[in-house]
């Protein structure tokens, strides 16, 4: 255990940053929120982290907190600004936005590195610290997708209409999401570059967007364990699929082609359908008329029965 | 934020105080004038019927009403105060629910989920952590449940149901939230004779312990035996307004929707 703990730090601590900030995109999709702004503010966080390291020998917690705040303080002001966007628009704004960040870190001069970005961002953050980070985050959005909270967020995302006609600001729903993923997308960008002790503007690029986007795909969306699933495969199959060598985007355009197609709520969603039908299976006797529809549709689906019991499953893990 | 709350659960005024009105209300698109000029009183512990054919405006004005459509002109009062700037979410925190025309469940969420989100604007900080420990239901939900009689299907999801249960569950969800003026957008549409009669009846005994109601329907039959005063609109316009019966009789409102054989209904 602690020889692979030792041999594979770098790996393990890419799965809790990417999973943090698979996160920042997946707090707002699940209010309905199409926003890659997340991205955007990984990049605000890793550079806010290592420019005050660097120059200012600030604590390494110290300084990811100040760039938690900033894209927080930030995502609230671009909520403010995209607040009549929707749907792609949206989504294509807040690709602009992160992009923005990318050109402005280019062309920052001394201050961001330029091109070639800043080096030697020591600090005393561990993998130990970012997996304490990533299990905090991870029990509070466990908690928030529970109880009024979590049907308040699963109404703004189904039916905004009908969340505010029951007294949900839906308004107030959507900046407070922005804020989190800003948060949240600063705290992965932060811990990366001093991790790392390097941050440079191809570091936070649009790939940013792919590898989050495929990760919540392939895990699911609708919740934090989604994006858990998704980082564990997409931050470990590279190291598994190196024997396919360059066919591994390949592998992986196919991966997201296929679970959107065909597996559209993501392997989490796959987990729930079929843990759910095996409750009503063991549960539902009573009731002679609801009790012959569920055996019926059993009866009419077994393929999608076999799926939902864990075939694809085997397929995402080559 | 208690007070409001007060208001909306509690407050129960004497019977036929005016608690909405609207003055002259008009939503307009473009050229075409959905709801144009309407004057509407809905008094304490009453149930006022709109009445009206397909694309009368009906639905235009609970949405004009319920503030998730503009107003192009005009006021609306709740309580003698015009709200016509307040945000529509802060209305069911004044005791205002409403249910739709089509059913709008959440579909992911299982039936006693629903019926939850009418009663999570009243919980307070401690409810709401303690809900995440344990299951706790708020009281207002069980007897939202019971009232409607939905509780053999809770845990299943909206897609599982069918049309009148599905909306059983929707007035559920509704007086969850224990309003104090419920607006119900054609509740018995879609359900076979049976159910209708059983929601005509549910909503006259929630009439008669003090809740007011305004109800949106094309089911004539079922706005006479239920309502206790009627109004009928025609392209956007007041057509008519009074008892069912007179209203129901009306040369104006027969030519406009009901033909001459609705008298009967009327006399009955």
């Amino acid at each position: 255990m602690n020889t692979w703990w030792l041999s594979n730090q770098i790996l393990i601590q890419s799965t809790f940053i990417s999973l943090l900030l698979a996160l920042s995109i997946q707090v707002p999709l699940r209010a309905g929120v199409f926003s890659f702004a997340g991205v955007g503010s990984y990049a605000i966080g890793a550079y806010t982290a290592a420019i005050l390291t660097i120059r200012y020998q600030v604590p390494g917690i110290v300084a990811i907190g100040a760039g938690v705040l900033l894209a927080a303080v930030v995502g609230y002001l671009l909520a403010l600004l995209v607040a009549r966007l929707a749907g792609l628009y949206l989504g294509m704004a807040t690709i602009s936005f992160a992009l923005l960040l990318g050109v402005l870190a280019t062309n920052g001069g001394d201050l961001t590195g330029g091109a070639t970005g800043l080096y030697g961002a020591i600090s005393t953050v561990t993998t130990e610290h970012v997996i304490a980070v990533a299990v905090v985050v991870m029990v509070l959005l466990a908690a928030s997708e529970r109880g009024a909270f979590g049907r308040k967020v699963d109404a703004v995302r189904e039916d905004p209409q009908l969340a505010v006609s029951l007294g949900v600001n839906v308004i107030g729903v959507r900046r407070m999401v922005f804020v989190v993923s800003g948060a949240l997308g600063a705290c992965a960008g932060g811990m990366n570059s001093l991790l790392r002790t390097t941050v440079s503007p191809e570091t936070v690029g649009f790939h940013l967007v792919v590898t989050a986007l495929t990760m919540i795909i392939i895990g699911g969306a609708l919740s934090w364990a989604g994006a858990a699933i998704g980082a564990v495969i997409f931050t470990w199959l590279p190291s598994l699929l190196h024997t396919v060598g360059e066919w591994q985007l390949l592998v992986y355009g196919l991966l997201v082609a296929f679970a959107a197609v065909y597996v559209p709520n993501g392997l989490l969603g796959l987990l729930q359908t079929g843990w759910r039908r095996l409750q009503r299976r063991g549960r539902r006797i009573p009731a002679e008329g609801a009790a012959a529809g569920t055996s019926v549709t059993a009866a009419q689906d077994p393929e999608q029965e076999l799926a939902a019991l864990g075939g694809p499953t085997g397929e995402a893990r080559p | 934020m208690t007070t409001t709350q007060d208001r909306g659960a509690s407050a129960a005024p004497a019977a036929g105080t005016t608690v909405l009105e609207t003055v002259d209300v008009a939503v307009h698109y473009g050229g075409i004038k959905a709801v144009d000029g309407i004057d509407m009183k809905l008094e304490t512990g009453r149930i006022l019927g709109i009445l009206g054919p397909n694309g009368s405006g009906k639905s235009t004005l609970l949405g004009a009403i319920t503030r998730l459509v503009p107003l192009t002109r005009g006021r609306v009062l709740l309580d003698g105060e015009d709200y016509g700037r307040t945000p529509p979410s802060k209305l069911a925190h004044r005791g205002i629910a409403r249910t739709f025309q089509t059913v709008r469940l959440l579909p992911d969420l299982p039936v006693l989920g629903n019926i939850q989100l009418g009663a999570d604007l009243r919980l307070n900080r401690a409810t709401r952590w303690r809900e995440l420990v344990r299951r706790s239901v708020p009281e207002s939900v069980t007897e939202a449940i019971e009232r409607t009689g939905v509780g053999d299907v809770l845990d299943l999801l909206p897609g599982e149901l069918s049309y009148g249960t599905a909306r059983r569950v929707e007035i559920a969800r509704a007086l969850a939230s224990r309003p104090r003026v419920l607006m119900l957008d054609e509740p018995t549409a879609g359900m076979n004779q049976p159910e209708r009669l059983e929601v005509a009846d549910l909503l006259r005994k929630l009439r008669d312990e003090g809740l007011t109601q305004l109800l949106v329907e094309h089911d004539v039959q079922m706005m006479v035996d239920t309502c206790d005063r009627l109004l009928a609109m025609n392209q956007g316009k007041h057509v008519a307004e009074g008892a069912p019966a007179d209203v129901v009789r009306d040369p104006a409102v027969q030519e406009a929707y009901l033909g001459k054989r609705w008298n009967r209904a009327a006399d009955q």
